[in-house]
């Protein structure tokens, strides 16, 4: 007869076997649960940052076409959600003398911090238009307003002038075709000297006016689109003499002779301006005010905003169009387009 | 000796039904590796379909063109167009070539020529002092330059100086039966002058193509009229593996990927 306390040692060693064995089945049904999940982990991960690298690429070359003004740069890059864009571009021709070609390509790489892996990377192209000189030469003066009156009184003799006082020795294209002196809704009251071919145009509505400027109007006026210069002006005399910044006033302003200067000026609100005032370029304004001074040199185009706070404007200034200023502002006002369905990712 | 014979056997199914589960979770995550990976692969192709790209939009059959790159006119003479190209030809793949598009540049559709790529490859020599010519910036992108010929005829038009070419693929997707193991479907993939080749086996017959139109529901099958109509193609991908060992079910899983096609609008 064996002592009681060797049956229980034998039993005590089933009990150990056993828990061993269930232990070895749990580690193995863990490590195969672990080893399914932790691929279908891995492939989902790729495949999301894939479409995340897709994703970024096309951000980045959609934010480089749409902020874009002025001269086109070589490259940019963007920080955009995990990952960066990098944005070439490459000039491909001349279509005509106001529109060139470009290839613009965004490549994205997406990378995951929490891995050695490289970092996910797509490329996607597209064609545009840069648009060079996208504001087209209607007239000196083109409001969209009931009446522009041009009077000459004891503080401003009123003189609107679509006759080119550039010449060639200006710049190329100097001395160019004559345009319209002023355009206007209803009426073109000349008291005081506008000359120009033809002398006046009237325009049926604001939106033939705001459709034939082809400007992006809602875009240049976005405080978030970005320029040179807000709501201050350069200091010109350290600029380059061939230099026509981009300028941009946010709401109403009025202009002195502390805002002297040439360029590309964009006034979201009301224009107005003294008799001091003098600009060389191109003025874009969302509405003008009743009365202008001021001697502009280039062109103005006021109104974009529909609505002017007086059924006429009256015009008490020297208004000359000078074709190589707006030339040289209207570089400033270059943009590019993509052409459509020219979107695809680079293989 | 009981106790021994029960531990054995309690040892032995354990194994047993311990391999079982770690064979059909192989199986299962095998079979999604395979599906994943062909719909990843199909997604990338599919993805940049241009406008009049998909020619063919049923269940179990897919044939779109795709953009293998997008090159554009820097010089047009009568039979003769110098065309930058990212990557330069060494970026192209010339084997699957199946054609050449233009767009037209006011409703910015695409006009389709089918034709291999040595039909209307010409010498690259001087092609970049052509574009240079033109305004083109050939510096860092020397090889991109290159000539086609022949091009009014296989288009019907001249291209013009910035018209946009498009060097495209026709590929056909067919959901049919597996050549690897016949019990089950495969993914086919046939370019335009090959045969076809699997991508993936292991699809159920429920495995298919859907097509989203401009109503906003997926249906099976899209008519030639309306193949403009499409946005996006979802691959409806289930999966079915043959049970490891007898008397267990198929081991079945299944998901869906949407492919939004981007350029189509």
């Amino acid at each position: 007869m064996m002592p009681a306390q060797n049956t229980t040692q034998r039993e005590g060693g089933f009990v150990l076997g056993f828990v061993i064995l269930m232990l070895f089945a749990i580690s193995v049904m863990s490590a195969t649960g672990y080893l399914v999940v932790s691929n279908e982990f891995s492939m989902s991960k790729h495949a999301s940052e894939s479409s995340e690298a897709v994703a970024v690429a096309r951000a980045g070359l959609e934010r480089f076409v749409a902020e874009q003004i002025g001269v086109v740069g070589d490259s940019v890059s963007y920080a955009i959600g995990d990952g960066i864009a990098l944005v070439t571009t490459t000039r491909l021709s001349a279509r005509d003398s106001l529109t060139d070609v470009y290839y613009v390509q965004s490549e994205a790489s997406v990378s995951d911090v929490f891995t050695t892996n490289a970092p996910t990377q797509r490329t996607v192209g597209a064609y545009a238009l840069h648009h060079r000189r996208p504001l087209a030469h209607h007239a000196q003066m083109l409001i969209s307003e009931r009446e522009i009156e041009v009077e000459s009184s004891f503080w401003g003799y009123g003189q609107v002038h679509g006759i080119d006082s550039s010449t060639v020795a200006d710049c190329p294209g100097g001395g160019a075709t004559s345009i319209t002196a002023a355009i206007a809704l209803n009426q073109v009251d000349e008291r005081s000297l506008v000359n120009g071919a033809p002398d006046s145009e009237i325009w049926a509505n604001y939106q033939a006016m705001y459709d034939s400027i082809a400007l992006r109007w809602d875009v240049l006026q976005d405080p978030d689109f970005p320029v040179e210069f807000e709501d201050q002006m350069p200091n010109f005399a350290a600029l380059p003499a061939d230099s026509f910044p981009v300028i941009r006033y946010n709401g109403n302003q009025y202009f002195s002779n502390s805002h002297d200067g040439r360029g590309l000026l964009i006034v979201t609100g009301e224009y107005d301006a003294w008799t001091s005032f003098d600009w060389e370029g191109i003025i874009l304004a969302g509405s003008v005010d009743y009365r202008i001074y001021g001697d502009i040199r280039g062109m103005l185009v006021g109104g974009l905003d529909r609505a002017n706070p007086g059924s006429k404007v009256e015009v008490r200034g020297g208004n000359f169009y000078y074709s190589c200023n707006v030339y040289a502002a209207n570089e400033s006002l270059s943009y590019l387009s993509l052409i459509e369905n020219s979107v695809f990712e680079v293989n | 000796m009981l106790l021994s014979s029960l531990v054995i056997v309690l040892v032995a199914s354990t194994f047993l039904v311990q391999n079982r589960y770690y064979a059909s979770q192989v199986l299962q995550a095998g079979a999604q590796d395979n599906a994943r990976a062909a719909t990843e692969l199909m997604a990338s192709e599919i993805r940049s379909v241009m406008l009049d790209g998909i020619i063919v939009a049923g269940p179990r059959t897919l044939t779109v063109r795709s953009p293998i790159v997008l090159a554009t006119v820097c010089q047009a003479l009568a039979n003769q167009s110098f065309v930058h190209s990212p990557g330069g030809q060494s970026a192209i793949d010339t084997v699957e070539v199946a054609g050449i598009a233009i767009r037209d540049t006011i409703s910015g559709a695409w006009t389709y020529a089918q034709a291999s790529f040595a039909s209307f490859n010409g010498s690259d020599a001087g092609a970049q002092n052509r574009c240079a010519s033109t305004g083109a910036d050939t510096v860092g992108s020397y090889n991109e330059f290159h000539e086609f010929g022949s091009l009014p005829a296989l288009l019907g038009t001249t291209p013009a100086l910035g018209d946009v070419l498009m060097l495209f693929r026709e590929t056909t997707f067919t959901v049919q039966t597996s050549t690897m193991d016949t019990t089950v479907q495969g993914l086919f993939r046939k370019t335009f002058w090959s045969t076809a080749t699997e991508l993936a086996s292991g699809f159920d017959t429920s495995a298919r193509f859907q097509y989203r139109t401009s109503a906003g529901t997926y249906v099976d099958t899209v008519t030639t009229a309306n193949l403009d109509d499409i946005d996006v193609i979802r691959m409806i991908v289930d999966t079915r593996k043959p049970a490891p060992t007898g008397g267990v079910e198929d081991i079945t899983s299944g998901w869906s990927v949407n492919i939004a096609l981007r350029n189509v609008r």
